[in-house]
């Protein structure tokens, strides 16, 4: 039974409570179905034509897009990209935000500023933190190089997004030092509502740092843990600007995640036909983790 | 004084500690460090092998050249009309729908509720399939209304959920001692109601702003003639068009389009923490 709204009676308008409750959503509805309903329903459709992006005319073709994409030796490529680059990212900035976390949870003096600092990284554009990514990693001028010979590590510059595996390497890299202050800072709010009483308690039983950590922190943690997983997960599965500004998705695809990938199918092949079904199968994988993330919250409500 | 949560009494667990400190701040603020100081440097100095880590030989050269430059400006401009729109209307349009969840009661609520909260969720590129060819059918391609009508929905989620727990906040006997001196709804809502959360719009605007500053995707495809471009499609377009890359003036230049994010980011940081971690929490 919907709870009695404020008002109600004393109301001389003749629209009720739940019409003018219903109105003030509309906006918000419209503009959803607008952006997003119409235009994922209409894209999922795309995948059964053969469509140019350069030409209005289009073609049933039933599941042929499906078919070719399947026979294309590249788009096994594209899953290993996303895969890799989704893991990867997600593993190190939630290692590498968590321990910030912890350490920032101290409260050692000067900590609050270094947490304002590390923030800024999160809000610069994709494409300035592809640039300076870009240029560190340069080949004959970059930072990284010069240390990794002064360091007698290597004697010969690394061409980093010029071979594969490295250029995969450059853009978890960049990507990781994007988002590690948002998930330090969603981990910090987790760690904050961990119960003080609780690690008392087990402090005066002899726990030490490591069972205070796994018996109390941890499984306190669990429900943000999860859900900065999906969310981070979902947000790098539909990362495009630093890959995309680094290197294209090259060499050779080897960076070529689904974002940039139906990006290009789309706007450089202008075959929409094709994008909209590898848009179809990223989708698909997307929703896995969308249903997870949806699931964790319904309990947390 | 609160105990820590890590027991750093030992000197292994404070070694731990330090070694923590250094290696992360160390891959937090070096490229921090390295972008302000190659923005600083003169060519010289940026295109040689003996690269120096140290902060010498500084030069305000690059910034001059990027400040100076009308292309910079004109995408600086742009952004700015886009960022600005969109934030305006996201905060409007996530406020009534806030309001409208956390206050009135009505079949179909959770359903719409949820709907609006996976907006971030559907593949990006690929609903600009459907945008890119709607857009250029309507005649829209091109124009700064695509990308606030799809910034705004995409910012939907956070700024909707942010207000709706600042409006959860307020006590329902506030709004029915109004109503029961006969002031509308609307009134009520325009009034007595926003008002009190302002550091929610706030959140809000500033979120709107950002994302429409930072992103790349659907500005580089939905507006296509180059005196139209926005920040980030402007500057890939600029700079990665040359054949030879100026590295200084790219970090310059860099640092010069974050500055109008940076001072908002440091003026409303604290509640702007507080409602993205309440958004993203929850919603």
């Amino acid at each position: 039974m919907p709870k009695n709204a404020p008002g109600g009676r004393g109301d001389s308008s003749a629209l009720s409570d739940a019409h003018f409750g219903l109105i003030l959503a509309l906006p918000a509805v419209l503009v959803f179905t607008l952006i997003v309903l119409y235009p994922f329903l209409n894209s999922l459709a795309m995948s059964l034509f053969s469509r140019s992006l350069l030409r209005p005319a289009q073609e049933f073709i039933g599941l042929r897009n499906f078919q070719r994409i399947l026979r294309d030796p590249n788009f096994f490529g594209v899953l290993r990209s996303t895969a890799i680059f989704v893991a990867a990212t997600t593993g190190l900035s939630f290692i590498v935000g968590f321990s910030w976390a912890l350490l920032l949870n101290q409260g050692y003096r000067g900590s609050e500023v270094i947490r304002g600092i590390t923030l800024f990284a999160w809000i610069i554009p994709g494409t300035a933190i592809a640039f300076l990514w870009m240029w560190m990693m340069h080949g004959q001028y970059g930072v990284f190089n010069a240390v990794l010979r002064s360091l007698g590590v290597t004697d010969q510059n690394i061409t980093w997004l010029g071979s594969p595996a490295f250029a995969m390497m450059a853009v978890v890299l960049a990507r990781s030092w994007q988002v590690t202050p948002w998930y330090m800072m969603l981990l910090l709010g987790g760690l904050q509502g961990v119960s003080h009483d609780q690690v008392e308690a087990a402090r005066i039983d002899g726990a030490g740092n490591v069972r205070v950590l796994f018996n109390i922190v941890f499984p306190g943690m669990r429900k943000v843990v999860a859900l900065t997983v999906l969310i981070g997960v979902i947000g790098s599965l539909q990362h495009f600007d630093i890959i995309w500004v680094m290197t294209q998705g090259g060499p050779a695809r080897a960076t070529a995640t689904f974002a940039v990938e139906v990006y290009r199918r789309a706007f450089q092949d202008y075959d929409l036909g094709r994008a909209a079904a590898v848009g179809v199968i990223w989708a698909a994988i997307l929703s896995v983790f969308v249903v997870l993330n949806l699931r964790v919250r319904a309990e947390q409500e | 004084m609160q105990s820590r949560l890590i027991d750093d009494s030992s000197i292994p667990v404070k070694v731990i500690l330090l070694s923590g400190f250094l290696v992360i701040g160390l891959f937090v603020f070096f490229p921090m460090y390295w972008l302000l100081i190659s923005a600083l440097r003169p060519a010289s100095m940026l295109f040689t092998r003996d690269v120096s880590l140290l902060p010498r030989g500084l030069t305000l050269d690059n910034f001059r050249t990027v400040v100076s430059d009308p292309r910079i400006g004109r995408y600086l401009r742009n952004s700015l009309v886009v960022s600005v729109t969109t934030s305006a209307v996201t905060t409007v349009i996530c406020a009534y729908a806030g309001y409208s969840f956390s206050k009135y009661r009505y079949r179909g609520r959770k359903s719409l509720m949820f709907l609006v909260m996976t907006s971030q969720m559907f593949p990006f590129a690929v609903l600009l399939l459907t945008i890119y060819t709607m857009m250029r059918s309507l005649g829209l391609l091109d124009r700064y209304i695509a990308l606030v009508l799809s910034f705004v929905t995409f910012t939907l989620p956070v700024g909707t959920w942010t207000l709706k727990s600042f409006f959860d906040h307020i006590p329902d006997s506030l709004i029915e001692s109004a109503k029961i001196d006969g002031a509308p709804r609307l009134m009520i809502l325009h009034r007595i109601i926003l008002p009190l959360t302002i550091p929610g719009m706030m959140t809000v605007a500033v979120y709107g702003f950002v994302w429409s500053w930072n992103d790349l995707l659907y500005s580089l495809t939905l507006i296509t003639s180059p005196d139209k471009r926005t920040l980030a499609a402007g500057l890939l377009m600029t700079y990665m068009g040359e054949f030879q890359q100026n590295w200084g003036n790219m970090m310059a230049a860099s640092i010069w389009v974050s500055l109008p994010v940076m001072v908002g980011f440091i003026l409303l940081q604290r509640t702007f923490v507080r409602g993205l971690t309440a958004g993203a929490e929850k919603g």
